[in-house]
């Protein structure tokens, strides 16, 4: 019972996600928006209850299912993309690489000056 | 006889017209799936979701279903990941005190990083001639897949080619964390357990949290913050 009112709660912020979502035509998906509220509603709150967790927890355990036939799709679509394999490919792996070393080099860099900064006072 | 043997070989043609053929499908294939990574020993570089939709693959293809009724019964599946999409605000609130004990390196990092792991595949792929829906399905490439489907499904890309592109980024931004961390050197468990859950969403964090419990904190909290902003972010850059 008590997993079934936290899963209610979720599915009413997603309702209200999309519901945001038409009326000020964001182009924001409705469980994003969703998502921003309950976060916020919860930093309000300062707890989680515990019908919310355990709901929460049960499908975010399940996350692989839901995304499941999405991804089967992959293999279903092989003609479609073709001639742009390359460019897929490059832009996963090169482009990976390059976020990859921007992000440690740039939070390495700004944890030490801010290091520094604290130092000073 | 004949007529029996003509009844059952229409059994799966008339089956699958129920969306519970998909559901029940996708549901032997997921503990299938997860039965076999378990055996082969949980192995980094291949994610579980990986072995589930390649054995529902092979058994679509077997049963010869037709690709597209399955897609329409599994439909009852992927509507739950609205609210799941939702659940996973309660983590990031659980993970959001973080923040206050490195807010400048975070805020100042988090813009920046979450939008060149976008752009970085973007000019990349636009170099290379990529047409505009390969680019709307692969700039979420970093994100977590709930958040991620929202927002190429906004950009008009496709969603199963942004499903092997997020798979592929989490398995090669694992390996390309913990080759460069030796290389630069990077040894802070914080910064590193960000950079796996910012550019490798939750194939990452999953990593992350073999490093020890405070980079998995980290990489919640970026694979967290990066979804947030890139779903705000994307939108609004790709309508100029």
């Amino acid at each position: 019972m008590s997993m079934l009112r936290g899963f209610l709660i979720l599915v009413l912020f997603f309702l209200l996600g999309e519901a945001l979502r038409l009326v000020f035509l964001v182009p924001v998906s409705g469980g994003v928006l969703g998502m921003i509220l309950m976060t916020f509603t919860l930093m309000l709150r300062g707890r989680v209850s515990d019908a919310l967790a355990s709901s929460s927890q049960a499908l975010i355990s399940i996350l692989v299912l839901l995304i499941m036939p999405g991804v089967v799709g992959v293999f279903f679509m092989a003609s479609q993309f073709s001639g742009q394999w390359l460019a897929v490919a490059a832009a996963l792996l090169l482009g990976t690489f390059l976020s990859v070393l921007s992000t440690l080099l740039l939070m390495k860099g700004v944890m030490r000056l801010s290091a520094r900064e604290q130092g000073h006072d | 006889m004949t007529e029996l043997m003509e009844r059952f070989v229409a059994v799966p043609d008339a089956l699958s017209a129920s969306p519970l053929f998909a559901v029940g499908l996708t549901l032997s294939a997921f503990f299938a799936g997860s039965w076999l990574f378990a055996r082969i020993g949980k192995p980094l570089w291949m994610p579980p979701v990986v072995l589930s939709a390649v054995i529902l693959a092979v058994v679509i293809a077997v049963l010869s279903v037709d690709y597209h009724s399955y897609q329409d019964g599994s439909k009852w599946i992927t509507l739950l990941l609205g609210p799941a999409t939702v659940a996973l605000g309660i983590p990031l609130y659980q993970q959001i005190h973080h923040i206050r004990a490195l807010w400048i390196p975070i805020v100042v990092t988090l813009p920046i990083a979450a939008t060149l792991a976008a752009v970085y595949a973007v000019v990349i792929a636009w170099a290379m001639g990529a047409t505009p829906e390969v680019l709307a399905s692969l700039a979420p490439k970093s994100v977590t897949a709930p958040i991620a489907i929202g927002i190429t499904e906004q950009l008009g890309g496709s969603v199963p080619l942004l499903m092997g592109g997020l798979l592929i980024t989490g398995v090669v931004a694992t390996l390309f964390v913990d080759l460069l961390a030796r290389w630069l050197p990077v040894e802070d468990e914080r910064i590193l357990g960000f950079a796996l859950g910012l550019n490798g969403h939750a194939i990452g964090t999953a990593r992350a949290f073999e490093i020890s419990h405070t980079a998995g904190a980290f990489a919640s909290l970026g694979m967290g913050l990066t979804g947030v902003f890139t779903a705000l972010m994307l939108p609004l850059v790709f309508r100029l």
